[in-house]
């Protein structure tokens, strides 16, 4: 007991004096004086100024009230046929989802979603995201707390009213569930100080998601790591690349450890000049997947690839090919194929026609046809690049 | 456990020890949404600033992606300047939220909205998209006008004199040199307009309110039914019909809406489509907002030539 108490002293001394080293250091940049306490005391104000933002000052700029948060409501209506099944036509309201941002101080920003969806026919109302994003972070870092989507891969962040598509690929629907990798956790990440490109790497660690195939929530102490470095080039003022490289790491069903990596490389061509009238994106991710179970390990994979052309103003067509397996089933494969054609009415309204094939040695081909209307109220927030 | 913890503590504060910028700093760098403005900047600020602009000046201002390249320019920037009202609303605040900048956010020492004090035309009464994509603080099209790049050019001053307080002096004696300098060729752009002032003419797109009060036009008609939504059939008929009645000749168009809805109207009422500037850098050899108001000046003198001839 005293040996316990000893150490604990110890150790704790040991801590203070170290902070009080550090905090020292990094004060005293002239310690050789006690004249200098004045210039000292001066650095320090001026030290302070560049840490602290300064207050919003007056009449800076004309904006909405700032008290209150930026309201959006996204609708995504459905109508849908299915080559399978007695009832092989339905309408769906597939989901509202009402946004809600602001800024909360200085230091801060707060994001909140609530989803209601179509789960068989009744609608249950979710959170989808509510996050705290950090503003003023210093050395390009920024944090990240709270529910939301994980960043990894190229789409897993998007929602999917934002997709160019009304199904998402297979890769994502078998290994982290039809409304992707979404969790509760923190997350931090940083702007790596390469001038010549961007490049930002990300670690999130999470509880462990509830309904992901990859992933579950354990007992004990483990959680979902996830790792995620996105490299941007501009390949010229009409085109760019992006390569992405993921990595996952966390419980899974059996008890025991699921390892995910990935990869996403994204190709985008608009011309500067005439933005709003062609565009042609092309996109890729693959998904390797390792599951360790009590016997052996099971090893799976998954990808797909798109292109999506803007071939008129307000007209996009969009062909993805899909195949994956499970992650608990080394023997399980599918493939799928849709073709979707995007009619953006105006910025606040697109209507989709979608075709979907999907097939494997498991079962017959099945077939899913899909309008889709999507519409925006309120603040119309930017999607990310 | 506790040695964990402390190995974790050192390793966080050495890495909040390492300077985050390079201590000798040369320029205020400065990144802005819209080439006009990093030509006012570069004006005022001399050699003591170093310019980026986002958009190219034959862009569509409203509808410029935000690329993760420019946020590595705002990550580094200390001032950023914006046209503001709304008018890169789909682009700006996804650019700044990724900055992690606190300098030039919205309320920080070097955000810097250009419109403050700007007087405002079409600033509506009732708001609702069944107008079409309307703003509404006013229309924000505004840099069009030499008395209004005036304000703005005062704003960038007391924005420059508010970061580097000790080169004020320098500031305003660059602001005053290009305010004389703005002032005296407004007043030889208008003469040379005089003789077509309350010309009737037809624009494509909404964005021409302030270069119309500013030069005494008056724009008639847009071939956008409504703003942001692409001309129809129909409407076209509408305008022909309308430029034939009131014998309207011409059709003025920014470069980045395609032109061949304007060549259609114009061959059926024998007519001119005059593609103006509608920012500096929109053609090759408009390089300053002295370029941009001479090069459209010209082009409509010469449109409403060829009209009367």
């Amino acid at each position: 007991m005293a040996t316990n108490l000893n150490k604990f002293v110890i150790r704790t001394l040991a801590c203070f004096t170290l902070w009080a080293l550090f905090s020292y250091s990094a004060v005293a940049q002239d310690p050789d004086s006690v004249v200098a306490v004045d210039s000292l005391l001066l650095e320090l104000q001026r030290d302070l100024g560049a840490l602290t933002p300064s207050l919003p000052r007056q009449n800076t700029s004309r904006a909405r009230p700032a008290t209150n948060p930026d309201i959006s409501v996204i609708g995504d209506i459905r109508a849908l046929i299915f080559s399978e099944g007695e009832r092989n036509f339905d309408f769906e309201l597939h989901e509202v989802e009402t946004a809600f941002k602001s800024v909360i101080d200085p230091f801060a920003r707060a994001e909140i979603y609530i989803a209601a969806h179509n789960e068989d026919g009744d609608i249950e109302f979710e959170l989808e995201e509510a996050y705290l994003t950090t503003l003023a972070l210093p050395h390009q870092l920024q944090l990240k707390a709270g529910k939301f989507r994980s960043n990894v891969g190229k789409i897993n962040r998007i929602h999917p009213h934002a997709l160019p598509f009304p199904d998402i690929p297979l890769v994502y629907e078998n290994y982290f569930g039809l409304e992707g990798l979404n969790d509760q956790g923190v997350g931090l990440s940083w702007l790596i100080p390469n001038s010549s490109f961007y490049q930002e790497v990300s670690l999130e660690i999470t509880r462990g998601p509830h309904h992901s195939p990859s992933f579950d929530v354990a007992g004990n102490n483990r959680f979902l790591y996830t790792t995620h470095l996105k490299n941007f080039w501009d390949l010229s003022a009409d085109a760019t690349l992006e390569l992405g490289v993921s990595g996952l790491s966390g419980p899974n069903q059996r008890g025991m450890t699921s390892f995910l990596g990935g990869a996403d490389l994204t190709y985008k061509w608009k011309p500067v000049r005439f933005n709003t009238y062609q565009s042609f994106t092309a996109q890729m991710e693959v998904f390797l997947s390792k599951m360790e179970t009590n016997d052996d390990d099971i090893s799976t994979w998954g990808f797909y690839a798109l292109a999506s052309y803007q071939f008129a103003g307000r007209w996009f067509f969009t062909g993805r090919f899909d195949h994956s397996d499970l992650p608990d089933d080394p023997d399980w494969n599918e493939n799928g194929f849709s073709a979707t054609l995007t009619w953006y009415v105006t910025e606040f309204q697109k209507i989709e026609f979608g075709i979907r094939r999907r097939w494997s040695e498991h079962f017959d081909s099945m077939y899913t046809g899909v309008v889709r209307a999507v519409f925006v109220m309120g603040t119309h927030g930017a999607h990310e690049y | 456990m506790i040695r964990r913890g402390l190995t974790g503590c050192i390793i966080l504060t050495l890495f909040l020890l390492v300077p985050s910028r390079a201590a000798a700093q040369d320029k205020l760098r400065i990144v802005t949404t819209l080439p006009d403005l990093a030509y006012l900047a570069d004006e005022i600020g001399g050699d003591l600033v170093e310019t980026f602009s986002i958009a190219t000046g034959y862009q569509n201002p409203h509808f410029v992606d935000p690329k993760p390249s420019y946020i590595l320019k705002l990550t580094r920037a200390d001032m950023f300047i914006t046209i503001g009202l709304d008018l890169e609303l789909g682009w700006v605040p996804a650019l700044l939220n990724s900055a992690r900048n606190s300098r030039i956010q919205p309320g920080g020492e070097g955000y810097v909205d250009a419109s403050i004090d700007v007087p405002l035309l079409e600033v509506p009464t009732r708001v609702s998209r069944e107008e079409g994509d309307i703003h509404i603080f006013g229309n924000p099209h505004y840099w069009l006008d030499p008395d209004r790049v005036q304000i703005v050019a005062r704003n960038i001053t007391k924005a420059l004199n508010r970061l580097l307080p000790a080169n004020k002096s320098q500031f305003d004696e660059n602001l005053e040199h290009f305010s004389t300098r703005l002032d005296s060729l407004y007043v030889e752009w208008k003469e040379r307009m005089e003789p077509y002032r309350g010309a009737h003419i037809v624009a494509y797109h909404n964005q021409w309110p302030y270069f119309e009060e500013a030069f005494g036009l008056d724009i008639a008609d847009f071939l956008e039914p409504k703003p942001g939504i692409p001309p129809t059939p129909s409407q076209l008929a509408l305008i022909i019909r309308h430029m034939q009645q009131d014998n309207l000749k011409v059709l003025i168009i920014a470069p980045y809406y395609k032109q061949d809805a304007a060549n259609l109207v114009v061959s059926r009422v024998n007519g001119v489509v005059v593609p103006l500037a509608s920012s500096v850098g929109a053609y090759d050899g408009i390089d300053t907002v002295f370029d941009l108001f001479d090069y459209n000046v010209e082009l409509m003198v010469n449109a409403f030539e060829s009209a009367t001839e």
